[in-house]
């Protein structure tokens, strides 16, 4: 039966991809549509004393400028939190679309649209802007003293949105008095950007009748929808978001809205009475959409003499920059996975996510989880040296197990990651680990990194599944598929389940008008959390299929296979095609609905070790091989996971040797191109292996769980343990820059 | 006849081309805002990324930077054009079969870029193909795949040539 789940088969999407004919947001044309741009704060923080548009809207071919004095004033948080939040929390409303009181440089003060893009360049600059500055902080620890400026006075007087987010287990005053050994630190970890192919965009037509319809780049247009009729106060029911059907790229910067980008082009298009396009400029999406947040993460961790961790103390202070957005949850991630990898009696976490006058930091790949892994697992490292311990078998040695108990909300139910540490170290030649020569120009080292993340909000799934008049089945599920291959996971699933041919199954993409309620391909959730869904509307679909070829074969249902679209009882046959015309024509329909059968998460597992070799005259850290084992719990298609760890590890190797956004004086991000950006390129790509360790998840679709993410969260803690093994010395700052590693070196 | 000196010739995916297009326009617009040529995607637009990648005169160009009027006559080829009789080129089928593909939006750059490259030496060297698509970035896959996929595209494509040799 299953010759599509567990095949590495091609992904059904690239076909088009590869020809060039695949649509995005970017490629999407309207008769009659308009072209706009922005009018960003020069100013960090400022008030608007004066805005003056006349110029502007008189030159020819202009046909709406927005400000905040004609567009809607309605609060809004431009990320998912809108639709979906932990329990216990409000979403903070803290933007609007045009402001009156920029909070960082980029932030939205007005917009144009017209006939051409140059003519809204044109008029922007015809805009007279009279800015009264305020004063500025940059630094999160700053920002948290009390004389320093408050970004959001009515949300904050700390400029603490959220307040303080704390994870308690046992108590760790006592816990550390029973240590015998305790290892402190504290990391600095920088801005960096998911840099996705496509900027955001959106083409909105805002229409006389009063719906309003948004091709968009997000990666969740029910939520983008749910935010929309916010904002322009209307019924959900007649705003209609979609995906054109293909998105270049996320990593959690399009959760929610893309940028404001629907926002804007809503608000213009509205104004205009035409449909508006909105294509952030690079620049633009760099400096005015959502980063990873930067910040401090402190450690304490306490051992016994024999290894066993018995207190661990983690205290994170993230720079959220000017908005909220995702601010609050990134918080709470990075305490509830950085302390639930190893087995621990004593916890505590207090994490606060701060205000401050540099662009939002939001949703990106892993989700606060590198930057507390990074922090822990040198204190894991830290541990063993001062124990004369091997950092692998440190590991081993506490990890957490299947059925520990833990301070987070889902069980800990199935864990491969004692294996995952295993063959990872295998692949790296563990035992070379200590042994490379201290001396000479270069130096090698050897580093591993034991990590987790979470996959679900299996909540708020659900799939359609639709037999047509032909036996072809359509697959409804409200999510994107922003590269991952998440669609044609579905159609393996459903191909298999159902029992017909994966090349008579089609999935809808993602449109509000069309699917049903989704929250989005994030989270690591598409496969799983929609993967449940499919899975029961899919054994729903099959049960149909068999009750009524049941009646038309006179055989009872348990007697019927269906397979490859052919369903077989005795010694009759019939096809799932002549069983769908046969129904149809007697005005019977096959439809099923599917839902999770649990609504909650579940953790993946990783390891990752990297071999290193760092030129002591230059600084230039150079990774020869990573090893990435990952407990993905069953593979549904091994190529598409095997990808999804790949373009992780590589994202990781960028925040660990060379990606950051700095901030100069005023505030302005020194990056803001790709030339000033430093992405890996295909010429610095080192030696990689994939391991899959399959270690079914009972809560799991066919035991599978999501990798979207995992592959991002460890890379880094592995490198830099590899280069503490190579020089001595961990770097508590990433990226490990070459200016950084000399800096050690000569201290 | 008057003579249309403003008028720009090319030959695009082996069809001739005629525009009154301005000659400061650059070929990246005029491919997907007046030839409707979507497949040529815009990353950054300062030839930074190379998603616009496509071929002028054998080159693998970043088409964002290339001037309309400095390319008058020219032969391009972009990756719309790679499909032959319903056949895909090699290393279209290639970046499918191998899971090179993600979002996609920096596939037809990359493809173009590596076609240029093929079609020039049909035998690269690992360092060559590295070179070859060191302009092009690509956030997803972690450029593994997409390594492999070229890989396999040359060793199909000089498969097929010996197939060639032979039948002549």
């Amino acid at each position: 039966m299953n010759n599509n789940i567990g095949n590495g088969i091609s992904r059904q999407d690239a076909y088009e991809k590869v020809r060039g004919v695949a649509g995005y947001t970017h490629d999407v044309v309207l008769p009659g549509m308009l072209h706009s741009c922005v009018l960003r704060s020069p100013y960090a923080h400022a008030k608007v004393v004066s805005i003056d548009t006349t110029a502007a809207e008189a030159l020819p071919g202009v046909y709406a400028v927005g400000t905040y004095k004609n567009t809607s004033s309605r609060l809004f948080n431009a990320s998912g939190v809108m639709a979906f939040l932990a329990p216990d929390l409000n979403p903070v409303l803290d933007q609007v679309i045009f402001t009156d009181c920029p909070r960082y440089i980029g932030d939205e003060i007005a917009g144009i649209a017209a006939e051409t893009e140059e003519i809204a360049q044109h008029a922007l600059r015809l805009i007279k802007v009279k800015y009264k500055k305020l004063p500025t902080v940059f630094d999160p620890l700053e920002a948290l003293e009390s004389n320093a400026p408050l970004l959001h006075p009515h949300i904050s007087s700390c400029n603490t949105p959220g307040g303080v987010y704390t994870v308690n287990q046992g108590d760790v005053a006592t816990g550390f008095q029973e240590c015998d050994v305790v290892f402190e630190g504290k990391y600095k970890l920088p801005i960096q950007k998911q840099a996705q192919l496509e900027t955001q965009a959106a083409v909105a037509d805002f229409r006389r009748s009063g719906e309003l319809i948004v091709y968009s780049s997000t990666q969740s247009t029910h939520p983008t929808r749910i935010i929309l009729a916010h904002i322009f106060d209307m019924d959900q029911s007649k705003v209609r978001v979609l995906n054109p059907k293909y998105v270049g790229g996320a990593f959690g910067v399009r959760i929610g809205m893309s940028g404001k980008a629907e926002a804007i082009a809503a608000a213009l298009s509205k104004l205009a009475g035409r449909p508006v396009q909105t294509v952030y400029s690079r620049e633009e999406d760099f400096m005015a959409s959502d980063s990873r947040h930067s910040g401090y993460v402190s450690v304490k961790l306490g051992a016994k003499k024999d290894g066993t961790f018995h207190a661990l103390d983690i205290h994170a202070v993230l720079n959220t920059g000017a908005y909220t957005t995702y601010g609050i949850e990134v918080g709470i991630v990075l305490g509830n996975l950085a302390t639930s990898v190893y087995r621990m009696p004593h916890i505590h976490y207090d994490g606060r996510v701060v205000y401050t006058n540099i662009l939002t930091a939001g949703a990106f790949r892993g989700f606060g989880n590198p930057q507390g892994t990074f922090a822990l697992e040198a204190a894991v490292d830290g541990i063993a040296k001062m124990l004369h311990k091997d950092p692998l078998e440190l590991r081993l040695q506490n990890i957490v197990c299947d059925g520990d108990v833990w301070p987070l909300a889902y069980p800990c139910r199935a864990s491969g990651l004692g294996e995952c540490l295993s063959k990872a170290a295998k692949g790296i030649d563990w035992k070379q680990h200590g042994k490379f020569d201290a001396v000479g120009r270069f130096r090698r080292g050897i580093g591993i990194s034991s990590g987790t993340h979470l996959c679900g909000t299996a909540s708020s799934a659900c799939a359609v599944l639709r037999l047509e008049f032909d036996g072809s089945l359509q697959i409804a599920t409200g999510t994107s598929d922003i590269g991952t291959g998440n669609m044609t996971a579905f159609q393996q699933i459903a191909a298999d389940l159902v029992g017909i041919p994966l090349e008579r199954t089609y999935v809808m993409w993602s449109d509000t008008d069309n699917t049903p309620y989704d929250i989005g391909a994030h989270s690591s959730r598409c496969l799983y959390s929609i993967g449940l869904a499919l899975e029961d509307a899919s054994h729903k679909m099959k049960e149909k299929i068999l009750d009524y070829a049941a009646e038309m074969l006179e055989e009872s249902p348990k007697q019927l296979r269906v397979e490859q679209g052919v369903i077989r009882g005795g010694n009759r046959e019939i096809t799932v095609t002549e069983l769908a015309d046969h129904a149809h024509r007697r005005e019977i329909q096959f439809v099923t609905r599917g839902f999770p059968r649990n609504n909650g998460f579940t953790a993946t597992w990783h390891a990752v070790a990297a071999d290193v070799e760092i030129d002591t005259y230059t600084g230039v850290v150079n990774v020869l091989k990573i090893v990435a084992a990952h407990d993905i719990g069953k593979a549904i298609n091994p190529v598409s996971v095997e990808g999804q760890i790949e373009g992780g590890i590589v994202q990781g190797l960028g925040y660990a040797l060379r990606e950051e956004m700095t901030i100069q004086a005023d505030g302005r991000p020194y990056n803001t191109s790709y030339h000033t950006y430093m992405l890996p390129t295909i010429g610095d790509i080192p030696e990689m292996e994939i391991q899959l360790v399959e270690c079914p998840d009972p809560s799991g679709p066919l035991g599978a769980k999501g990798t979207g993410e995992s592959g991002m969260v460890s890379t880094a803690a592995a490198i830099a343990a590899a280069v503490e093994d190579a020089i001595g010395v961990r770097p508590q700052e990433i990226p490990m820059t070459p200016e950084r590693i000399l800096k050690i070196l000569k201290d | 006849m008057q003579e249309h000196t403003d008028i720009l010739r090319f030959i695009i995916n082996g069809r001739e081309i005629y525009t009154q297009a301005p000659h400061d326009m650059m070929l990246s617009d005029f491919l997907r805002d007046q030839l409707f040529l979507t497949g040529t995607k815009k990353g950054c637009g300062k030839g930074e990324c190379g998603a616009c990648t496509v071929i002028v005169n054998g080159d693998a160009v970043n088409s964002c930077m290339i001037l309309l009027g400095k390319v008058n006559g020219a032969i391009i080829e972009t990756i719309e054009g790679l499909e032959k009789d319903g056949k895909l080129h090699p290393l279209q089928e290639s970046f499918v079969q191998k899971g090179a593909v993600q979002c996609g939006f920096c596939t037809p750059g990359m493809i173009m870029s590596a076609k240029a490259l093929l079609d020039r030496n049909d035998n690269p060297s690992k360092e060559e193909i590295r070179e070859a698509l060191g302009g092009n970035i690509c956030r997803c896959t972690g450029y593994v795949k997409i390594e492999q996929a070229v890989e396999a595209a040359v060793e199909e494509i000089r498969k097929n040539a010996g197939k060639e040799t032979k039948d002549e």
